[in-house]
């Protein structure tokens, strides 16, 4: 009898954590079409196919539509923190907020064609 | 004067082209993908196994060499990939860039 409350107890701890894990993990999905009216700022680089940045070296801008959302916000705050340290990525991350980013994310996945 | 200009003109195209040309070698690259970055990126860079992985295939390959050039020097800071990029060389890079950009992905450019 003991056990069997213990084992309730714990079975309910666990559907608790899990809702609550679900809950967060939905706050961070962002909107795709509310992502899409914040692209200006993305599609000067990212947005021309071949596109290059020139400074502080010369690459290919990346391709990131059809990139994993949680990389992207990853990415993204990187650039906020200075954690990545390309200087235009870096000030544009900074004027974004969590929410931002998120809804970016989202509408890079894929989320909105 | 114009033929040193039409010199230099020709010389800059001819560099600009080599330097376009993969240094890669996309075999070598597959193989060494196949010890390195399959377990975390998927065999061909598309099927990552964390969410917050990045899919590699199809990208452009002097971005994924300059990410792990990064890496190596700690110009960018991550712990896993530190630990990868430490273990390759400037060969080994070109070669991973030339493998993971010759595969077929949904990354595209796109506004």
């Amino acid at each position: 009898m003991r056990i069997q409350r213990l084992f309730m107890a714990l079975l309910a701890g666990a559907i608790m954590a899990a809702v609550s894990q679900g809950a967060a993990a939905q706050g961070t999905a962002g909107s795709a079409e509310a992502g899409k009216a914040k692209l200006a700022m993305c599609i000067g680089c990212h947005g021309i196919q071949g596109y290059k940045t020139a400074y502080p070296d010369v690459y290919h801008v990346p391709k990131i539509y059809g990139q994993q959302p949680a990389y992207i916000v990853k990415a993204l705050q990187a650039y906020k923190s200075g954690e990545r340290s390309h200087p235009s990525m870096r000030g544009i991350a900074r004027g974004l907020t969590d929410a931002d980013m998120a809804d970016l994310a989202a509408y890079y996945a894929g989320g909105a064609k | 004067m114009n033929r040193i200009l039409t010199i230099a003109v020709v010389a800059a195209i001819a560099f600009g082209a080599a330097s376009a040309q993969a240094k890669g070698n996309v075999e070598a690259g597959k193989a060494k993908a196949a010890q390195v970055c399959a377990a975390c990126h998927g065999p061909d860079g598309n099927k990552p196994t964390g969410p917050d992985f990045p899919v590699l295939a199809g990208q452009y390959p002097d971005y994924i060499k300059k990410a792990l050039s990064d890496y190596k020097s700690g110009k960018r800071n991550n712990p896993i990939m530190k630990g990868f990029a430490a273990t390759l060389s400037v060969q080994d890079m070109d070669d991973l860039a030339a493998w993971f950009a010759s595969q077929s992905s949904n990354l595209v450019t796109h506004r």
